[in-house]
């Protein structure tokens, strides 16, 4: 483990914060270290964050080519997987599922739309049309 | 306005860390490791059915809210918990208690926490810190992952308490109201000893302790065969995540409980715990190195030595450590 080195992510806004941190030496101590996190630890978050990048940009060309629903997009940008947008919005999994299609997206209630809306902290608008 | 003298302390885990500066505050002189000990925190589970992140929930601890229930329960201290329905009964009653001058542990969720560091903010509701006091519409915050204090507004506070999804935590808020004056640590430590032991080795289910992580061992063999070298390689990451990220102190709370096992020693005056907290030592820098070597595989450097097949045989050499471990503290008296 790297001490007190700040180490450096792609986003600079990641890893700016100390932490305290535990580790034994063999001669049997335990220590307590306030530092940053070691390069292992930042190449794991580092593959997470990726991953959610690459899930982001890939529903971003979907729905543009319209073959899901803004949903999906929404649901990636807010790092959600369908149980859990489900649990937020109050929709059950199946429904949720089912709303990917832009067909059956298109002619949804305003009422389930609104629904959408708040889990994902938008407007009806910006959730017709995404950026 | 109502602002407490607190003293924030940072901690490696949020709720052992959250309970032992309730407890300190009240001039009960506890340690982290000690609170996680005697609340059975340590654990394993691998669930492959449970998807957290596009990848299979394993977990390195026991359910949220139960190291402080237990910690207190056997020590003899008198607590209260609240759940609520909706946002303003919790955050009216949060200002009341606050007003009596008690300090406040919440559980909240992470992803609308605004001081949160941006490389945590994913959906994870088993997060706890302190609120200590509050001006108007905002509120003074002690996060244990965080080293200054910090401060938060009416809106948001009410949002992360209740947060939706797994593990909601419906504005559950706790605190310490009655500690008894004389306490003795030793029958709590022998409990928590044997409780922890009774997870790890004595639970007759193959996804938990142990056992646990031989399945988990026998699982990533197959990873890269069924899932493809990809996915295999953020599989392996997810565990990884879990096992040195979010508040467990580095390889999965094992360096916190060989600390808890070094102060039992000298607390219960039984030497021979001494010697298991160094092997918990040695075994908690095994799992450095499995998730050192690990890392190097999500890095896509797949040389043969952190091959699949060579970090599920360290599984295997760790799993065996930890049996003989808890055979051990199994006997305890």
């Amino acid at each position: 483990m790297e001490e007190n080195q700040n180490p450096v992510y792609k986003n600079k806004d990641y890893g700016q914060s100390r932490e305290l941190l535990y580790s034994y030496e063999n001669d049997g101590q335990y220590k307590k270290t306030v530092g940053f996190h070691g390069e292992p630890d930042r190449i794991i978050l580092q593959q997470a964050w990726d991953l959610f990048g690459e899930r982001i940009e890939d529903a971003r060309k979907r729905v543009k080519a319209g073959k899901v629903s803004p949903v999906v997009y929404y649901m990636e940008k807010n790092l959600l997987d369908p149980m859990n947008l489900g649990m937020i919005a109050g929709i059950s999994l199946w429904r949720v599922k089912w709303h990917f299609r832009p067909v059956v997206f298109n002619r949804l209630q305003e009422k389930t739309l609104k629904k959408y809306a708040k889990a994902f902290n938008i407007t009806i608008d910006q959730l017709k049309n995404i950026e | 306005m109502v602002k407490l003298d607190y003293k924030h302390r940072q901690a490696g885990h949020c709720e052992s860390g959250v309970t032992s500066n309730l407890l300190n505050y009240y001039h009960f002189q506890i340690s982290e490791p000690m609170v996680f000990g005697i609340g059975a925190g340590l654990f394993f589970s691998h669930l492959p059915f449970l998807k957290m992140q596009h990848a299979p929930t394993t977990s390195f601890r026991v359910w949220p809210g139960m190291v402080f229930n237990r910690s207190t329960r056997a020590l003899g201290i008198t607590t209260i918990n609240h759940r609520f329905r909706n946002p303003k009964d919790a955050m009216n009653r949060l200002n009341e208690v606050l007003d009596q001058g008690i300090p406040v542990g919440l559980q909240v969720g992470t992803f609308h926490l605004p001081f949160f560091p941006p490389e945590y903010r994913m959906h994870y509701n088993m997060h706890n810190m302190v609120v200590y006091g509050y001006d108007k519409e905002t509120y003074f915050v002690s996060d244990t992952l965080m080293e200054p204090v910090v401060e938060i507004s009416y809106d948001d506070l009410a949002r992360v308490r209740f947060a939706k999804g797994p593990f909601a935590p419906q504005g559950r808020m706790y605190y310490p109201v009655k500690i008894p004056a004389e306490v003795d640590f030793k029958p709590a430590i022998i409990k928590g000893i044997r409780k922890t032991a009774n997870n790890m080795i004595g639970v007759p289910f193959p996804l938990i302790g142990v056992k646990g992580i031989r399945y988990l061992s026998g699982k990533m063999r197959q990873w890269e065969r069924k899932l493809g070298p990809d996915k295999a390689s953020y599989y392996l990451g997810q565990v990884l995540r879990m096992e040195e990220e979010v508040g467990t102190a580095g390889a999965g709370f094992r360096f916190i409980y060989g600390a808890f096992l070094n102060e039992a020693a000298d607390v219960l005056n039984q030497s021979w715990l001494r010697e298991i907290s160094f092997e918990m030592g040695e075994n908690a820098n095994k799992w450095r190195e499995f998730s050192y070597l690990g890392s190097r595989n999500c890095k896509k450097r797949g040389k043969p030595e952190q091959s699949y097949d060579f970090l599920a045989d360290m599984l295997l050499e760790v799993a065996d450590r930890e049996e003989k471990i808890f055979r051990k503290l199994a006997k305890i008296n």
